[in-house]
């Protein structure tokens, strides 16, 4: 099981990939689901990696401050569903761009990977 | 990009904290209550959804934690914090503060105050186009006549034809413009205004000189080539200074007719205000003319004089020439200049030929004679601010020291509880740096006071002249300096002090009292002590020996008389030219301020003792064989009215002096002082004997009449025996040897100072002397009154300043270091309270107690002293010059520094002593 931490704990190098990653599920939910709150995204994560990716949902909330700042995201208030005031996250232009860059990032390195995996000891002699 | 952008973000939500809080408060409850909502949905109850939801979030706290270190910059939050944290420090304990901020203050200032000066005279370009592109000639400056074929060392200086054969030759230069080299005055008055006519300094300068420089005018236009023309309208451009202070900045000025000694010039512009001319000087130029015009102003022209160098030149060089080049190319061109006046050449000039050559230097900063006279009495006063900064930083480290210990428990509490080393040094430096940027604060207002009182007193504002143009108002660089020096001194001083407080064990806050590692720190605080006694040894020393240098000076025998003795500056030039009636001129005068009450005598010359002027040039003794090229027969001289050695009081020794029977129709005398006899006359008597000053044909121009005693006349070598001078009468006019035949030095006849002597007891009011002399001629300018005591002393004003203000330091840092040892003594002695009382139960006396105390105190005093004293050594000779020939091994000097140190040091660390003895042993014993 996979477990994103406390971002300020020892941990700090492992937790700064697990948080890039986390800031590429966000940015890819964004992209699928449109505008959304910070709860629909937590749950749509939790949704698609099933039970092998448990999130603190807090730990969200950072990497969306991040994100907007970086101005892939934007935000805005609206009413949530149980209407209350809630605060929405859409994908911007940047974060598009972004989104599409670092998904072929992350294909190459996977079919880098895949291959290594897909190698036997008999194919190297 | 992004992170850039990232950054701005955080930078700016820094500002809008409050309101951020606020949005994550409410997202995080309304995702807990989307969620607890949803749990209930699942069949929980509402309690136990909501505490499923909490559970699934995490911990708020930390990651709200997370959440502001994303927002924000973490490290500017903390160092607002720690300024914060800082401040409120510093304001629990104002004595601390105040103390500290005015040691600070006097370092950082001295020092800010002597780079202001370092900055204007040594860094400084003058405020003109592309300073980089300006080249002059002359490895070094010279004042201001130099004559004939050649020069020592390097051709500097150039006469009107050399100039012109160089401006028309030299392909290197875009412009190349020439100025006079003298400063000379003129009297002027505004035409059809009435008013006595004031004397201000000009220059003439060729017509290309403000294109040369790129210097537009700031009203009306600046001189061009046309005006640089013979017969052109006379024109002049105005200084700025002179047309605010003088005439209110009036427009009319521009197009006004001005007389310049009594001849029409029209005032065409206004320099720009930041312009002081080429030279950074304490007199700069009011007026500039054409070159051309000199002829129409001066009487005894110098224009025309092929062999007379009087010019300084500055060219800007073309984009792409190189100045080796130039150089080189110049060079060539004196060479063939030179040789084209092979003819008018004594055989002396033909001899030094080959060595005549020429140097191109940086000419940016103009000609830089400031520079060259000052730049060792500066770095000198550098240094000595420095030490002082030094031995600031030593106490304030001291002091922190001690701010650490009494911190101690609370440090260790501190990292007991979890504070990391970085954060409380950083803690503690944040507080030494505010320290630091708030003396540094302070520090520029003591800097802005001190440069302007030492201009003040270095280059005071004779009459109505501009004064030096330097502002004492601190520029960017001065600024930036001072932001530099505070952030080192605030580094040097906290650092230490810093890191040594978070070597506490923790443990330490738990334990009653903190007596285990009483001595821990006490080992760094002694050594600055003896760091400090040592630099104070050095600065005390230092201002020693520059004062007894200078009482050496002031005391000398100067072979005059300074008391009952009066000197009025003029410049017959200023009225007008009438040459030919300065004879009468000078007997009207004499006559109508021997009339005045009290006065015993009264006579002129050309310069008086110290009056800061000098005529000099080579002698060739009849019957002596011709002087070899480079023998020195170089020798000074001046020229007198009748009972002029009387009235100077310089004694004649033999023969007689110069008197009334020497008129223009009797034989040419002279009267020698005692260094031209022993140079020039070894074992011969010099009385009778003849010799001249204008060539081999001259040799028996004058006869020796008399000889004076050797008196000072010169401000510059000061530390070598008097030079070799003689005196001629001013009725007796010179002429060149056939075939030329014509005055030599007609300019030598317009005497500037008159000596008045007065009978003791009298008092001469400066309007009685002025009015004496106005009733001879109202037109003729006095431009300054002083005695001839006050006109000595001005001369010495630069060395007694400096005197002063090394003093004024080494006493400073005297005091500061017996602070320091007070200190560190006052500190020990306490902590030894519990050893003193077992020592005097155990049988020990007072005497014993204090010894002990004084014991350590001297020791460090001891160690101080074992460094200093070569220190000391090394910086007397760095003095060096500066000493005017006083041998920097000075055992008085240093022998008054030693003492002055031991007793101050004495006193400081008798208090703690005394009071360590006045314990009773069983009160320190309770104490335990």
């Amino acid at each position: 099981m996979l477990r994103v931490g406390n971002p300020i704990g020892d941990m700090k190098e492992k937790t700064d990939v697990l948080q890039g990653t986390l800031a590429l599920m966000v940015l890819k939910t964004l992209d699928v689901l449109g505008s959304l709150h910070g709860y629909g995204i937590a749950r749509r994560i939790e949704q698609i990696s099933g039970d092998l990716l448990t999130v603190n949902q807090g730990t969200l909330y950072p990497v969306l401050l991040k994100l907007e700042q970086e101005g892939s995201i934007a935000s805005e208030w609206g009413a949530s569903e149980n209407n209350r005031k809630a605060r929405f996250y859409r994908l911007t232009r940047d974060g598009r761009k972004q989104l599409r860059a670092e998904t072929r990032g992350w294909e190459q390195t996977a079919a880098i990977i895949g291959r290594f995996f897909a190698v036997k000891a008999e194919d190297l002699e | 990009m992004r992170a850039l952008r990232r950054f701005f973000k955080r930078l700016t939500s820094w500002a809008t904290r409050r309101q951020d809080e606020e949005r994550l408060r409410s997202e995080i409850e309304e995702h807990l209550a989307l969620q607890a909502a949803e749990n209930v949905r699942a069949g929980l109850s509402h309690d136990e959804a909501r505490r499923q939801a909490l559970l699934k979030f995490g911990a708020v706290e930390a990651m709200k934690e997370g959440y502001r270190d994303e927002r924000s910059l973490p490290f500017l939050e903390t160092l607002v914090q720690d300024i914060r944290y800082a401040l409120r420090h510093l304001r629990n304990a104002p004595a601390f503060t105040t103390t500290t901020i005015l040691m600070l203050a006097l370092g950082i200032g001295a020092t800010t105050s002597i780079f202001t000066l370092v900055h204007a005279v040594l860094l400084k370009s003058l405020a003109v186009a592309n300073p980089a592109e300006l080249y002059r000639l002359g490895k070094e400056s010279r004042c201001c006549y130099w004559g004939g074929y050649s020069q020592e060392k390097e051709f500097s200086l150039v006469s009107y034809d050399l100039y012109k054969h160089f401006r028309d030759n030299t392909k290197g230069f875009s412009e190349l413009a020439a100025f006079s080299a003298g400063e000379p005055l003129f009297g002027v008055r505004r035409s059809g205004r009435g008013g006595t006519s004031q004397s201000y300094p000009g220059e003439f300068v060729s017509g290309n000189y403000f294109t040369m420089f790129g210097v537009r005018a700031y009203a009306g236009r600046a001189l061009a080539a046309e005006d640089d023309q013979p017969g052109a309208p006379p024109v002049a451009v105005m200084s700025y200074r002179l047309w605010q202070e003088k005439y209110g900045a009036e427009p009319s000025v521009i197009g006004g007719v001005f007389n310049l000694n009594d001849k029409p010039f029209t005032v065409v512009g206004i320099t720009p205000p930041s312009f002081f001319g080429d030279t950074l000087r304490d007199n700069p130029p009011d007026f500039f003319l054409p070159l051309n015009t000199e002829p129409f102003v001066l009487s005894d022209s110098d224009l025309f004089t092929i062999d007379l160098n009087w010019l300084n030149l500055i060219g800007r060089i073309r984009p792409g020439a190189g100045p080796a080049s130039i150089e080189a190319e110049m060079r060539v061109e004196l060479k063939q200049w030179l040789r084209s006046h092979w003819g008018d050449m004594s055989a002396n000039e033909r001899a030094k030929f080959p060595k005549q050559t020429l140097f191109l230097r940086p000419g940016g900063a103009g000609i830089t004679a400031m520079r060259e006279e000052y730049e060792h009495w500066l770095q000198i006063l550098m240094m000595v601010s420095g030490f002082v900064l030094l031995i600031v930083c030593a106490n304030l480290a001291n002091l922190m020291l001690l701010r650490g210990l009494e911190r101690r428990r609370q440090t260790s509490l501190s990292m007991a509880l979890g504070a990391q080393a970085p954060r409380i040094v950083r803690q503690s430096l944040t507080e030494s740096l505010l320290l630091a940027f708030l003396g540094g604060a302070a520090g520029l207002l003591i800097a802005f006071a001190g440069t302007r009182f030492i201009l003040h007193f270095a280059f005071p504002k004779v009459g109505n002249m501009a004064g030096i143009p330097i502002q004492a108002s601190p520029s960017l660089p001065v600024l930036l300096f001072a932001l530099g020096v505070s952030l080192i001194t605030g580094l040097a001083f906290g650092l230490a002090p810093a890191w040594i407080a978070t070597r506490v064990d923790p443990i330490e806050a738990l334990r009653g009292d903190n007596r285990s590692t009483a001595r821990a720190g006490s080992l760094p605080r002694k050594t600055l002590v003896v760091f400090q006694a040592a630099l104070s040894l050095v600065l005390l020393s230092a201002s020693g020996l520059l004062t007894a240098a200078l009482h050496r000076l002031e005391t000398q025998d100067f072979g005059f008389n300074q008391s009952r003795r009066i000197v009025a500056n003029i410049d017959p030039r200023l009225a007008g030219d009438r040459s030919n009636q300065l004879t009468v001129l000078y007997r009207r005068l004499h006559d109508s301020l021997s009339s005045l009450p009290g006065v015993s005598g009264v006579a002129l010359c050309i310069y008086s003792p110290f009056g800061g002027n000098n005529w000099g040039s080579g002698i060739l003794v009849d019957g002596h064989p011709a002087p070899r090229p480079n023998e020195d027969n170089f020798a000074f001289w001046d020229r007198v009215t009748p009972a002029y050695f009387d009235v100077i009081g310089n004694p004649i020794l033999r023969g007689r002096a110069i008197s009334e029977q020497d008129t223009a129709t009797s034989p040419h005398v002279a009267v020698i002082n005692e260094a031209f006899a022993r140079k020039f006359f070894k074992n011969e008597d010099p009385i009778g004997k003849h010799f001249g000053q204008h060539g081999i044909r001259s040799r028996r121009e004058y006869e020796i009449v008399g000889i004076a005693k050797d008196a000072r006349y010169l401000d510059f070598m000061l530390d070598q025996p008097i030079a070799p001078a003689f005196f001629l009468p001013e009725s007796q006019h010179d002429f060149l040897p056939a075939p030329k035949s014509k005055e030599a030095n007609p300019g030598s006849h317009f005497l500037h100072d008159i000596v008045i002597a007065t009978k003791p007891g009298v008092t001469l009011s400066n309007a009685q002397i002025r009015g004496a002399i106005a009733s001879v001629d109202p037109n003729l300018p006095v431009i300054s009154i002083r005695s001839l005591r006050e006109q000595v002393a001005f001369q010495f004003r630069q060395q007694r300043l400096i005197a002063q203000l090394t003093s004024f330091f080494g006493v400073l840092s005297l005091v500061l270091s017996c602070i320091g040892l007070y200190g560190v003594t006052a500190y020990n002695a306490g902590r030894r309270t519990s050893e003193i009382g077992v020592r005097m139960a155990l049988g020990a006396d007072r005497g014993q107690v204090i010894a002990l105390i004084l014991q350590g105190a001297f020791a460090l005093i001891i160690f101080g002293l074992l460094i200093g004293l070569p220190l000391s050594l090394a910086a007397g000779r760095f003095l060096g010059h500066q000493l005017y020939g006083l041998n920097p091994y000075h055992p008085a000097v240093t022998l008054i520094a030693v003492m002055a140190l031991a007793l101050s040091a004495l006193a400081a660390s008798l208090i703690p002593a005394l009071r360590a003895s006045w314990i009773s042993p069983s009160e320190a014993l309770r104490a335990e």
